[in-house]
């Protein structure tokens, strides 16, 4: 088998090759750096490609680079693919000069074609090729253009040999090979038209303007926002939710009238109770997974770091760390894990135990249900009010631990604004669909796990069925109750929902969805008060997310970051529910 | 004088870049080396960071970090 090594920079369209070339689905978007890890994928079981992260050198002491170098030193790579940007080969042909130390075959893949012809760029191609000893292929990866000739030539194997000694132009001195890069494009660039202002440009001059900047940013939020909870995302739930539950649920009452209860109670009250009420918020959270992948493919997302910069530096970050926290929107586990772009160590640590006070779309499954029975008609109003708390939380503790356990010096900061391009739908769909996949993943097994054990034990005590009130469950409960008696829920079923939902959050909701069963909004609405309702919705946005971030942080970061992580949530997250229901009881009485 | 020195919409040349090590290194290889021409584009809202543009993108980065690229006096 022939092993390709995928390299370029960041923000040329390698996924979108990657993908076009083995068919596999990524995650795709403008943030120079979201492809950390190494990814692999396949053509026809001939030629295998590993995708390395987009880098601009490979010895500027990131880990990426390391990452990149390692590969191509030790993989038994066969050839490289040089992704470049055609429309700016004087950057991006740094890296490909750098890649000749390796004595590898090079295909030098010139993307976005369409791009530079309108810019007027015209490329001799055999020249290009000629001068660098590289085979060249033009492409426009977005379109799909030219990708079949990359995998045709892969496949056949028939690749330069490596060219000699005389050939390596990289030297130690960057002056030296850029003036060697700019000789070779003189030559070869053939009309190249002077550039009047862009639209991108005039797009900035809005997005980055003085007083629209935030508003914008705010008001884009805002829409993902409405999007997600009014528009699309919510209405199709609900359409589901009727389905599931009128539907289903009656088509099987029906079909075990004749089976024992106890069996027709774990398949309706267990499974369906609990996977259904979870599931039903699948198209929420493709609908805010749309959103958010949209404003990667845009390049807004650089944008919002550039402008971010200054306030997340106040907590002793980098605007870079605010891709993290708006993942953290989506998914913490994702959102840890690209922590992993940050430049420091310090950087890396700090926003890994903050990012989970971002809200996760785990937790909207909850805030929805509460919302809808205790606050209707406010039910954006009071989501966004929970996100907005997890963001000033999180500001909070940032400036607490910057002061204290992280005292460290800045990082230089410098990240590139990607050109805006209007998302590829295709591109759009594949993201949101494997979103929406992993959370079908998430409900299909350890949700339904966890349905069915809770079923178990809400059902049954030592002396086999019985009642809720005497099962384990309740007994369990009663055990951990008192510590959330001060926040005005301290039954047992709102203590063994907080205890499920370790396991993943929307599971607090089909462990309510089993222990209170299927008329859950009427008898919600006689367990709390709507200041209570809410200081759980505010224990449920600031304790331990779940198992897999708990599972992640110790991947990442070792035991004891773990611990602290978690301890310093549960904590936080009894202080301050501590607080909301204390100071709105006063207040509102 | 430093590019900082520069209003936005303003041009330069670079001269050299001095300061954190792994800074230098990464602006190099970017090919912010001497004699290239360089331009202030904008400022953020809050006045830092700054975008410049060089080879023909655009890269954000931080006043204090931006003081150490100093420019040919004209």
């Amino acid at each position: 088998m022939i092993t390709a090594a995928l390299l370029g920079n960041p923000n040329v369209g390698k996924t979108t090759l990657f993908n076009y070339l083995t068919g596999s689905n990524q995650y795709i978007g403008n943030w120079p750096g979201v492809t950390v890890e190494k990814k692999e994928g396949y053509i026809e079981n001939r030629v295998k490609i590993v995708d390395l992260p987009g880098i601009y050198a490979l010895d500027t002491f990131s880990n990426e680079e390391k990452i990149s170098k390692e590969f191509l030193e030790k993989g038994n790579v066969d050839v490289i693919v040089n992704i470049v940007d055609a429309s700016s080969l004087n950057r991006n042909l740094y890296l490909t000069l750098q890649l000749k130390q390796f004595n590898k075959p090079i295909v030098l893949v010139l993307n976005m074609m369409d791009v530079a012809n309108a810019k007027g760029i015209k490329i001799n191609y055999e020249k290009l090729a000629t001068k660098l000893g590289v085979t060249v292929i033009p492409i426009s990866a977005s379109k799909g253009i030219g990708v079949e000739e990359v995998k045709k030539l892969l496949e056949s194997g028939n690749f330069f040999s490596p060219v000699n000694e005389n050939d390596y132009h990289y030297t130690d001195d960057e002056k030296e090979n850029y003036r060697f890069i700019e000789e070779v494009l003189a030559e070869v660039i053939v009309k190249e038209k002077i550039e009047s202002t862009t639209i991108g440009e005039k797009i900035d001059l809005i997005v980055l303007n003085k007083y629209l900047a935030y508003p914008l940013f705010l008001l884009i939020l805002y829409i993902i926002f409405m999007f997600t909870f009014s528009w699309v995302g919510q209405p199709l739930s609900d359409a589901l939710d009727e389905y599931i539950i009128s539907g289903i649920v009656a088509l099987l009452e029906n079909l075990l009238q004749n089976s024992s209860p106890w069996f027709s109670s774990l398949i309706i009250d267990g499974i369906v109770g609990g996977v259904g009420s979870v599931l039903v918020f699948l198209p929420i959270v493709m609908a805010l997974f749309l959103g958010i992948s949209f404003l990667e493919d845009s390049g807004y997302m650089a944008r919002a770091a550039f402008i971010m910069d200054k306030i997340m530096r106040k907590i002793g970050l980098s605007g870079k760390a605010f891709i993290p926290f708006i993942i953290g929107f989506g998914c913490t586990v994702p959102a840890i894990m690209s922590a992993r772009t940050l430049e420091s160590e310090k950087d890396r640590k700090l926003t890994a135990l903050l990012v989970p006070l971002m809200s996760c779309n785990a937790r909207l499954p909850v805030y929805a249900l509460f919302a809808t029975i205790f606050f209707p008609g406010n039910e954006s109003a009071i989501t966004f009010s929970l996100y907005l708390l997890g963001v000033a939380i999180a500001i909070l503790i940032g400036l607490l631990f910057k002061n204290t356990i992280f005292k460290k010096d800045e990082e230089p900061f410098i990240i590139e604004l990607p050109e805006y391009k209007v998302p590829e739908l295709r591109n759009l769909m594949l993201n949101t669909w494997e979103k929406g996949k992993g959370f079908l993943k998430k409900a299909g097994t350890i949700i339904f796990a966890m349905s069915v054990i809770v079923w178990f034990l809400s059902n049954f005590n030592f002396n086999g069925m019985t009642d809720m009130e005497s099962s384990f469950l309740a007994h369990l409960g009663g055990v951990i109750a008192p510590v959330f008696k001060p926040m005005g829920y301290g039954t047992w079923q709102s203590a063994v929902a907080l205890l499920t939902g370790l396991m993943a959050k929307e599971v607090v909701v089909s462990t309510m969805g089993v222990v209170y069963g299927l008329d859950l909004h009427n008898i919600l609405a006689q367990q709390f008060t709507p200041i209570a309702a809410y200081s759980f919705l505010v224990y449920v946005l600031l304790y331990t997310p779940c198992i897999s971030v708990i599972a992640v942080m110790r991947k990442e970061f070792g035991n004891k970051m773990m611990a602290f992580s978690v301890f310093y949530q549960l904590l936080l997250a009894w202080i301050v529910s501590f607080i909301v229901f204390n100071v709105s009881s006063l207040i509102l009485g | 004088m430093s590019i900082c020195d520069l209003k936005p919409g303003q041009c330069g040349y670079i001269q050299s870049i001095s300061g954190n090590k792994k800074l230098v290194k990464r602006l190099m290889a970017l090919g912010c080396i001497e004699g290239t021409p360089v331009k202030v584009k904008l400022y953020a809202p809050l006045g830092d960071p700054i975008i410049i543009n060089f080879r023909g993108f655009d890269l954000a980065i931080r006043k204090k970090d931006a003081m150490n690229i100093q420019l040919r006096e004209a």
